[in-house]
């Protein structure tokens, strides 16, 4: 991520530079008896930590509005924490005063512009969230995400069925699952290699996230099967889900040579999450047993 | 002692078995090349090479890499199927055209320093089948949960290729559980048990294999042989000493005389063990634990019995040093074997 930011890193080493020059030029290097540790280290401290924001940003944002704004606060506090720490090396001449200007005006002006750059932030992470739903659900963990799909895992379904259970429990509402799993996987892997498996997990993982509605999240449960949480929903509306998902996936189906896929539907009466997603096991089993891409009657 | 054994640092993996896979997995995964293969000393450019090596520890780097920059708990079991259909490894290939499961898990065993040179097997009866319990014959540096997942998925699949099913098949494994597992073996595992094995019903070892075939088999027989002349028929040093030692029982080996026996000097054998994250004592004392828990499983030996196979000077010292393997005595262990 850095190496979108290459000017700005040369930019911000030529500020402090011309700072430090600056410094130099105008004062007088102090006697070493008269440095105040304790404030070198107080100032030392607020420098670093200041630095470590800087670097955080350029390392994690790209480039866009947002990181702009952010970037030059933070560098505009840098500057000013770096005047701060210099002169307690240095004695500037008492009649100058455009160092004790340069020192105190830019960190309110810094803090300002880094206070827009996070009010940016929070709009943009409005934004995420809305191209995040039907991928998540009210828990954010990074390191559940599994790397291949970019859905969460299983770890992740386990605490969002959990809560979600017992809020319906609650409140007497219904809570549907959609289970998806794909036929003979193994065998496709083993044909094509693991690489067009690969492929198409993510192909179609893709597909399934973008046909949910914005309350439901999908999981990969497993190599080759998929859970749908599916909140306040009923049965009726979660048959005509899986409906359209089967509808959908043969259209992905048919563009190559690709496995098919068994969808089933269940609603959750069971008071935890192992228990409902041992029932997706039997729910899945039977709707291989019987007639491929049909729903249980039962439902 | 004719058996020769490679020492850690020694190059005796290819390339082309696992490693080249793994980083293409990995790579799939949004993992960095460059990241994945600090640290090691594997080359970008040599990742190409039909016979390019690479050194065990390297391969164990490899993973601590890519388990520090992904959290994908199926990759051990797509590795395993991975290689059991890799066009590169004749030794996988073999397994296929194998006439039945003994067979191709015997090939398995007998050129597991090709594939897995960190496990040796032990076999035994038990009512309903076959068990082959793993161990490692080498320090695997935290990776054995990984390498165990890697074999035991190359089996299943082979299995459940073959024979179209894995019923009546299940799996112990020494680790805590953890939600996935169970999933991707797709057969019954249970945890925290007291050795990594696997139990095979007698109904499975003599069914022919859908792709049976007598010619092919040979003909990658012959090419394992070949493979034989890069890659020694070695074992590693631990494994060797386990082997001496269980030989021996009841009889304690010392240091000295093991060195004497694999033509080391004790300092350098213990230099060695120490490359492998263990030392003597410790061998000698899983020897002991294996054995004691085998002799229980069997029948009906009483403590005395046991301590004088064992070669524990009373039966008083061997309740102690079984109380602290397993955390009961044994007469409760056996209760606990019979009840199941």
């Amino acid at each position: 991520m850095w190496r979108q930011h290459r000017y700005k890193i040369l930019l911000s080493l030529i500020l402090l530079l011309c700072g430090l020059l600056l410094a130099l030029n105008t004062g007088a290097a102090k006697h070493s008896s008269e440095f105040d540790a304790l404030d070198i280290l107080g100032e030392g401290t607020t420098l670093l930590v200041a630095c470590g924001w800087l670097g955080l940003i350029i390392s994690s944002r790209p480039a866009g509005r947002v990181t702009e704004w952010l970037y030059y606060g933070s560098l505009l506090l840098v500057f000013s924490y770096f005047l701060d720490l210099l002169d307690e090396f240095i004695r500037y001449p008492e009649q100058f005063r455009l160092m004790s200007w340069l020192e105190s005006l830019p960190a309110p002006v810094g803090m300002l512009v880094l206070t827009y750059g996070l009010v940016g932030w929070h709009r943009e992470q409005r934004a995420i969230n809305r191209q995040l739903r039907g991928r998540e659900l009210f828990l954010r963990d990074h390191q559940l995400i599994d790397p291949l799909t970019q859905l969460y895992g299983a770890d992740y379904l386990h605490a969002v069925l959990q809560r979600e259970i017992e809020l319906h429990l609650s409140q007497h509402r219904t809570l549907c699952l959609l289970v998806l799993d794909i036929d003979d996987f193994a065998g496709f892997n083993r044909h094509h290699g693991i690489a067009a498996g690969d492929t198409y997990l993510s192909r179609l993982s893709e597909l399934l996230s973008s046909q949910l509605r914005h309350s439901d999240v999908i999981c990969r449960y497993a190599g080759d099967r998929f859970v749908a949480v599916l909140p306040n929903t009923t049965p009726q509306q979660a048959q005509i889900m899986a409906q359209h998902l089967r509808q959908q996936i043969t259209q992905l189906v048919s563009a190559g040579d690709a496995p098919q896929l068994t969808v089933a539907g269940m609603t959750v009466q069971q008071h935890s999450a192992q228990a409902a997603l041992q029932q997706t096991d039997i729910a899945i089993k039977q709707a291989k047993a019987g007639s491929a891409l049909k729903l249980r009657p039962e439902l | 002692m004719s058996q020769r054994h490679f020492g850690y640092q020694d190059k005796i993996l290819l390339l082309q078995h696992g490693c080249s896979e793994l980083l293409a997995l990995a790579q799939r995964r949004g993992a960095l090349l460059h990241k994945l293969l600090s640290g090691t000393g594997i080359f970008e450019q040599d990742l190409h090479k039909p016979l390019g090596r690479l050194h065990y520890s390297d391969w164990l780097t490899l993973l601590k890499n890519c388990q520090q920059q992904l959290n994908s708990p199926e990759l051990p079991y797509l590795l395993g199927n991975a290689l059991l259909n890799s066009r590169y490894i004749s030794l996988c290939q073999s397994l296929h055209y194998a006439q039945n499961l003994r067979q191709a898990l015997s090939q398995l065993y007998y050129f597991r320093h090709q594939l897995f040179p960190c496990f040796y097997a032990r076999l035994y009866r038990q009512q309903h089948g076959i068990v082959i319990e793993i161990k490692p014959a080498m320090g695997l540096a935290n990776q054995d949960g990984f390498m165990l997942g890697l074999l035991f998925a190359l089996i299943l699949n082979l299995i459940k290729q073959q024979l179209g099913t894995v019923n009546g098949i299940s799996l112990q494994l020494q680790h805590d559980a953890s939600a996935m597992q169970q999933q991707f073996f797709g057969v019954e595992v249970s945890f925290n048990q007291a050795a990594d094995s696997l139990c095979i019903p007698f109904s499975l070892w003599q069914q022919p294999f859908a792709d049976a075939n007598v010619e092919q088999l040979s003909a990658k027989i012959r090419s394992c042989r070949q493979l034989n002349r890069m890659l020694d028929k070695q074992r590693a040093l631990p494994e060797l000493i386990c082997r001496l030692q269980q030989r021996a029982l009841p009889q304690l080996l010392s240091q000295e005389q093991v060195a004497a026996m694999l033509g080391l000097s004790s300092s350098s054998l213990k230099r060695q063990l120490s490359q492998h994250q263990t030392h003597f004592a410790a061998l000698v004392d899983s020897v002991r634990r294996d054995a004691a828990r085998h002799l229980l499983q069997q029948g009906q030996y009483s403590n005395r019995q046991l301590a004088s196979r064992l070669g524990y000077s009373d039966e008083h010292n061997f309740r102690r040093a079984f109380k602290r393997w397993t955390g009961v005595i044994p007469s409760s262990f056996k209760d606990l074997f019979n009840t199941h």
